[in-house]
């Protein structure tokens, strides 16, 4: 067994097996399993290293096996909602509903008015690899401006030593009393999207913001700024969860809803992009032996 | 007396949504106000994607204010999806002023383009002639890997008088997205617009569109109006204080 069947072998308990194949000119086709899982095929030169093949087949198998087991149950995405020293918080799937996409990703969907004088609502298309998407909306229903922090956190399927981040928010306002006047600002100077990686601050976006409306029943939208695109910055290791968190002071009987992404990939640390080299170095070798 | 808004739940069994509209009646405060009168708050949902499920919970602000907060799940698979949340709704007792909003979201999670349409419509009478504001603003996200797209089927947003439409914002939109980002709709408002001469029946706030797989859109929105004095109405207050002048002497 090659190097890399070892491997995968240790990883994910069984290895992968070669089951078959047949030759058609140069070219050999393999048929390669790992455990019950699918047959993959795979076309290679003649005398091309069985080893390479049979590798490169295992990791398409095994990330396959990965994917597939990753979706089984939903992913936990929370929300906390903090104003005026109350706190609520839970799982976004208890208030609402949870539904699977594609084999990855979740749409969870739902409302909260547990907070007196708050009603908080919300869409999210969500991927534990990770990825969180969607819209929040708010409405104060009190007499005065209030504070909010709202949190929500998606647990990651996989753990990242480096990644490459974006994100991005964009919203619009509406003075929803007809008072004739809304207003939205960043709470004490700070910002009003952060993305979170493990709890942890990663980037912002609307820092020292201010939107207002000036007419009754009136509206405003506004882009928030995003990072990371159309090239993705680097961003810090992230290994549970990663997350949006919005702060704002939003007027009186007013409304408000956001519109934002944060994405976080995964970067090939140096030992895999120099395996990977490796392997095309072993590839292009074996072929050259072959002319 | 005002009504109890209590949840409820329709199961619908064609495209086209019906309606939650629960028991409520209402005090016809002040005929002589000329102003508006809620008598309840009904929202539809119908959408290419098939048959859904919607909910609905309204609740009491103060006496003549409501919330409602609710959504439609598509049947099955429950891949398309319309959220309604604080839409709050009702008149203003001093002004007597009509007021409702919409703020919702729709998502498409199916693999195909599909057509939403979002109706909020609130019952009540007033005499006039009326003068009305509103306005509407949002955002697009593209939660899928290719270019996703917002087309407004007819006007995106529409606000109606007994059935009739007084205004309209977005028609032919077209917004593109790129893959996994966020676009601004930009905002529209109008006021001080005469739209009609009395509510016989139900003012409406409509949302019609098209989603690309994937796509998002989210809106706050809000539509108000007012009775105005008829310039007869405007000559005899006029004249009130002459009078009271004249008995003084």
């Amino acid at each position: 067994m090659c190097f890399f069947c070892n491997s995968l072998a240790l990883l994910y308990g069984v290895a992968p097996i070669e089951t078959g194949g047949f030759r058609i000119g140069r070219t050999q086709v393999v048929r390669v399993r790992r455990g019950m899982g699918n047959e993959f095929t795979l076309e290679k030169e003649k005398g091309m290293k069985n080893q390479f093949a049979i590798a490169v087949a295992s990791l398409a198998v095994a990330f396959s096996y990965s994917e597939a087991h990753a979706t089984l149950v939903p992913p936990s995405f929370g929300f906390t909602l903090q104003s005026g020293g109350t706190v609520v918080s839970g799982n976004a799937g208890d208030f609402g509903s949870t539904t699977n996409v594609s084999p990855t990703e979740w749409f969870f969907y739902g409302s909260c008015t547990a907070m007196t004088g708050t009603s908080m609502s919300w869409a999210y298309l969500v991927d534990p690899d990770p990825f969180v998407t969607g819209s929040l909306s708010i409405t104060n229903e009190t007499a005065f401006a209030r504070e909010y922090v709202v949190d929500f956190e998606l647990a990651t399927s996989i753990s990242m030593p480096s990644t490459l981040i974006s994100g991005q928010v964009s919203g619009s306002l509406t003075d929803s009393n007809g008072s004739g006047a809304a207003l939205l600002t960043s709470t004490a100077g700070g910002a009003v999207y952060t993305a979170l990686g493990d709890g942890l601050f990663v980037h912002s976006l609307m820092s020292n913001a201010s939107q207002s409306v000036s007419s009754a029943f009136g509206t405003t939208s506004f882009t928030g700024g995003s990072f990371g695109t159309p090239t993705p910055l680097a961003g810090p290791a992230i290994n549970n969860a990663i997350g949006i968190r919005y702060a704002f002071t939003l007027s009186a009987g007013d409304s408000v809803s956001f519109s934002s992404i944060f994405v976080a990939n995964p970067v090939p640390a140096p030992g895999a992009i120099a395996l990977g080299i490796l392997t095309g170095v072993i590839g292009c070798g074996g072929r050259r032996r072959v002319r | 007396m005002v009504g109890v808004w209590k949840g409820n739940t329709v199961k619908t069994s064609t495209t086209t949504v019906a309606v939650v509209l629960i028991g409520a009646s209402t005090t016809l405060v002040g005929a002589a106000h000329a102003g508006f009168n809620s008598s309840g708050c009904v929202f539809s949902v119908s959408s290419s994607a098939g048959t859904g499920t919607l909910t609905n919970v309204t609740t009491d602000l103060t006496p003549t204010a409501w919330m409602s907060t609710g959504g439609w799940l598509s049947s099955g698979d429950a891949s398309a999806s319309v959220t309604w949340s604080n839409n709050v709704w009702g008149w203003n007792p001093s002004t007597s002023a009509g007021f409702m909003n919409a703020n919702i979201v729709i998502r498409n999670n199916t693999s195909a383009a599909q057509d939403f349409v979002f109706t909020a419509t609130m019952s009540g009478t007033a005499t006039g002639p009326l003068t009305a504001s509103g306005s509407i603003g949002g955002q697009f996200v593209n939660g899928s890997g290719t270019l996703g797209m917002l087309t407004s089927t007819g006007p995106l947003w529409g606000a109606s008088v007994d059935g009739m439409t007084v205004n309209s914002q977005l028609s032919n939109a077209l917004f593109f997205a790129p893959p996994f980002q966020v676009v601004s709709l930009g905002n529209f408002n109008f006021s001080n617009l005469t739209v009609s001469d009395s509510i016989d029946s139900d003012v409406a706030i409509r949302f019609s569109m098209r989603l690309s797989a994937g796509g998002e859109a989210s809106f706050t929105s809000g539509f108000s109006f007012v009775a105005v004095p008829a310039p007869a109405a405007l000559s005899l207050i006029a004249l009130v204080p002459v009078v009271g002048k004249r008995r003084r002497r």
